[in-house]
């Protein structure tokens, strides 16, 4: 970000804030090629202002996404719910010329999943965790469809959903016998639902803000769209987000039944278990066409790194958590 | 001495060097230096490993024919596709678990279900 967007973003908090507003420090966290997240350190009124900045890098929104605007809206739907998140400090509008995008204040806690899942300090956050979770899931899919009906909401019924889902592996032009095998699984199994929920999309440790009493914030909600609810439940068990932790099924931090008795107490629907594990193997596939997309992205020169190469390697290991997921049912 | 280096040699010996340098490297250069000297380690046991040769076994002993590695993928996955094949097709899954093992004892063989499986 250079001095001229600094100064943009200033005039925007300065909006949002007040005229006693600066900002000291802007740092990128993560850059992605369709979108940037930035640690912005801001001043208000002679106090520290911690905020993030997430933008799509380009200005522009990639085909298919869900535009920021409508991904701020949907955090303050959910934050006005009661579910944990980020407040939303201001909305980018084209006259601010830094792109698409939003500003929310910055969740003091830990954003390290392997740190919250092993050290001593969190084992009481751990504990309260799986209940926390459940409650937002429950909380999050009992919206009425009817309030989301202006936001750009991707999803379909479950058919449409598998179909795009294997057009996507095919496009990579891999050939890998247990993705087709999983694919072909899942055709016998997914049915042809309407949606029915809003659905996150990317619910799971790592994309949590943990302190020492559990859950503080839900981040990212940029792959929220329309679908089924159990769909984040099977998402949040899926092994590469255990971090390790195998033994604990959900997140790395607990137990399936605990999670499925906290959302129906919570007043979400009954989970079934063959529902359930369906979707477990829909996540796990899921992981393992973005390790392929990852790999991808080096091998089509896209985005040359180490890192990505590295991650291609990856996929192995999702096939590994298939076949084992669907000889044994669960993993 | 060798007249020649072996490849298992240098892949060593890069993965030496990457380690010493990466207490002098600081953020993304020290963390590409880590996956980097995973890489190389990979490498090292694909060389020793050989994974392919076991992969084209498992998969060719359960089609029945041998055939180079590529084509056999290509035929189960276009096999499972027209629906000839299914995930209850007899012999399937334990020969994909075979197959995979043996990709995985490369790629990661710390991984958990690695370790369930073959630990066995």
């Amino acid at each position: 970000m250079n001095e001229d967007d600094v100064q943009r973003l200033t005039a925007v908090l300065v909006r949002a804030g007040g005229v006693g507003v600066s900002v000291e420090t802007v740092t990128v966290l993560t850059g992605g090629a369709s979108s940037a997240t930035y640690a912005v350190d801001a001043v208000r009124d002679g106090a520290a202002w911690p905020l993030i900045l997430q933008r799509a890098a380009a200005g522009e929104v990639v085909a298919g996404g869900f535009p920021k605007a409508d991904q701020a809206a949907l955090q303050m739907l959910a934050g006005r719910r009661g579910i944990p998140v980020a407040d939303v400090v201001a909305v980018l509008t084209p006259e601010d010329g830094l792109g698409h995008g939003f500003v929310m204040t910055r969740v003091a806690g830990e954003a390290l999943a392997p740190r919250y899942l092993r050290d001593e300090k969190y084992a009481a956050a751990r504990a309260a965790m799986t209940g926390q979770c459940a409650a937002v899931l429950a909380t999050l899919h009992s919206v009425p469809l009817a309030e989301v009906a202006g936001l750009a909401l991707a999803g379909g019924r479950t058919a449409a959903a598998r179909e795009q889902m294997f057009e996507r592996y095919r496009a990579y032009g891999v050939e890998s016998p247990v993705f087709d095998m999983a694919f072909a699984w899942l055709a016998e199994r997914c049915g042809d639902a309407e949606p029915t929920s809003v659905v996150h999309g990317d619910f799971r440790s790592g994309n949590f803000i943990v302190d020492e009493q559990g859950l503080a914030a839900v981040l990212d909600w940029e792959l929220a769209h329309l679908g089924e609810g159990a769909e984040d439940l099977g998402w949040l068990c899926a092994n590469a987000w255990r971090f390790g932790n195998w033994q604990k099924p959900v997140g790395g931090f607990g137990e399936r039944e605990e999670l499925y008795d906290a959302y129906a107490a919570a007043g979400g629907a009954r989970i079934d278990r063959a529902r359930a594990h369906m979707w477990e193997v829909w996540g796990t596939l899921r992981w393992g066409l973005s390790c392929l997309q990852l790999g991808h992205d080096h091998v089509s020169g896209r985005v040359i790194s180490v890192e990505r190469a590295a991650i291609g390697r990856r996929v192995s290991e999702v096939e590994l958590d298939l076949v084992h997921l669907i000889r044994f049912g669960e993993i | 001495m060798a007249e020649q280096i072996e490849a298992a040699a240098l892949v060593a010996v890069v993965a030496d060097f990457l380690k010493s340098i990466e207490p002098a490297l600081t953020g993304q250069q020290a963390f590409h230096a880590k996956v980097a000297s995973n890489a190389m380690a990979i490498v090292a046991r694909e060389l020793t490993l050989k994974p392919r040769e076991a992969e084209a076994a498992a998969l060719g002993g359960f089609l029945g024919h041998e055939s180079g590695l590529d084509a056999l993928r290509a035929e189960l996955c276009g096999r499972l596709r027209m629906g000839q094949l299914t995930p209850e097709t007899p012999g399937l899954l334990e020969a994909l678990t075979t197959a995979v093992l043996a990709k995985v004892a490369v790629d990661n063989p710390r991984y958990s279900t690695f370790k369930r499986l073959a630990g066995g």
